[in-house]
């Protein structure tokens, strides 16, 4: 009697032992792509011009993770980062303008009153496995660096936002973005309503209102 | 008595107790403190409580008390929730959003903001607050397949609690108009003899009618509705 261990067809059912996990596994990786418009705040703009700087990895922002007991997960925020702050600040402030690096270059009838860097330090999510625990959940963490135009630094400021989307009818890729969009949107909230609340940051407005008064 | 006879009475009997099993009871508790109610132009805008850490009121829940009320022979002007939440971003984000009439009144103040509510026409806020649980599973049902065929036996069953507590504030008078507080428990139960037979509750969607029409008499009713805690129980 032949070895079944050493026939071509105990190969192929070898391979194919060893294709249907893969295959398994590929199905099994999750990737989202979050997109959503912001809206812009209901503020009374603040009597400042700023530059702003967005960092390099809110241009093209790709999260890669592996679950504990869960597949590969992508999460692709591309540029929505920027599509959320810049008309966060443009509302906040009387005047903004892009700029390109610190300390600004600056023709004399372009005065600003300080330079705002936006970066993104942290993303952590969670998709439940069983079904007690009902939403995905994002944590994201930005910094915001204010600057003198003259590239002195006037202060940090880490800001977090937490948001949860009920997994319910919808697939779970869904609910991890709707949980990212809403945690954006919690960073939106903080920025726009705590911005001029930092200590060092009302120094600074407080002492740009005085130097707008004396110049006046 | 023949055998058989006794057999198809004992089977009678379990699909009666079980049917009977199955369903939803409901408590509803009703206060209203003022006697405010919508005028043909006013708006009401329902929105979910969302700062719990644990829980939240779900999206589906809102929808079906907001086209209910939007809905129907006595049909009221009822706000979208996701418009209102966005032309008042950031003011109703869920860190941010007022938690009570106080915080209302200083949230009024801020520039802007009484303007933009004014424009929406919505002059009731219908706070939801609670989220559908599973408080309770049990049986079990094993299934076999065979040359012969295939069948199952046994008995699932599991209980979910519905369970909402819902605010109504004035915008205009600034102050609390009253509360409803809902609960609706649900068991279903599924029983398999041969096939499985899902006789399922649905206590969030009792709980959405059951809201819907308490909150339509909230807001339509001056006098004689809710003037004191009390309780409207009912199995259904």
């Amino acid at each position: 009697m032949e070895s079944m261990r050493n026939t071509p067809r105990s190969c192929s059912k070898l391979v194919a032992l060893l294709i249907i996990p893969c295959c398994y596994l590929v199905g099994c990786a999750s990737s989202v792509v979050v997109q959503s418009d912001f809206p812009t705040p209901l503020v009374e703009p603040l009597p400042v011009r700023v530059g702003l700087i967005f960092g390099e990895e809110l241009r093209d922002f790709q999260h890669h993770e592996e679950l504990p007991q869960q597949a590969n997960w992508t999460i692709d925020l591309g540029d929505i980062s920027i599509t959320m702050l810049q008309p966060l600040f443009e509302s906040m402030f009387v005047e903004t303008q892009n700029v390109e690096a610190i300390p600004v270059d600056m023709p004399e009838n372009n005065t600003l009153d300080g330079i705002l860097k936006a970066s993104l330090n942290r993303f952590e999510f969670d998709v439940p496995v069983n079904s007690d625990n009902k939403f995905a959940e994002v944590w994201m963490q930005y910094q915001l660096d204010l600057y003198e135009p003259g590239g002195e630094l006037i202060t940090e400021w880490q800001v977090s936002g937490y948001g949860k989307a009920e997994i319910g009818r919808t697939k779970r890729t869904e609910s991890v973005s709707r949980a990212a969009i809403n945690a954006m949107r919690e960073v939106g909230a903080t920025i726009s309503t705590r911005f001029a609340q930092q200590p060092q940051i009302g120094f600074w407005l407080k002492e740009r209102q005085n130097t707008d008064f004396i110049n006046e | 008595m023949n055998r058989t006879a006794i057999l198809k009475t004992g089977i009678l009997g379990m699909l009666v107790t079980l049917l009977c099993s199955c369903g939803v009871t409901s408590r509803i508790e009703p206060y209203k403190q003022t006697n405010s109610v919508i005028g043909a132009d006013d708006q009401l805008v329902v929105l979910a409580r969302k700062h719990h850490t644990n829980y939240e009121a779900e999206s589906d829940i809102v929808e079906c008390i907001s086209d209910g009320l939007a809905n129907g022979s006595e049909a009221l002007n009822v706000h979208s929730s996701v418009e209102f939440e966005d032309k008042l971003y950031p003011w109703f984000e869920p860190s941010i959003a007022p938690l009570d009439t106080e915080d209302l009144s200083e949230l009024l103040e801020k520039p802007g903001v009484a303007g933009r509510i004014e424009e929406t026409r919505v002059r009731f806020v219908v706070w939801l607050d609670g989220s559908t649980e599973r408080v309770a599973s049990g049986g079990g049902i094993s299934c076999a397949a065979g040359v012969g065929g295939a069948g199952c036996m046994g008995l699932a069953w599991w209980e979910d609690d519905a369970r909402y507590d819902v605010t109504v504030w004035d915008i205009q008078e600034l102050a609390s108009a009253g509360t409803i507080y809902a609960d609706y428990k649900g068991r279903s139960v599924m029983p398999a003899i041969v096939i499985p037979i899902p006789l399922i509750a649905r206590p969030r969607a009792a709980a959405c009618k059951g809201l819907t029409q308490q909150l339509r008499e909230f807001l339509t009713s001056p006098f004689g509705y809710g003037s004191s805690p009390s309780l409207i129980g009912a199995t259904e």
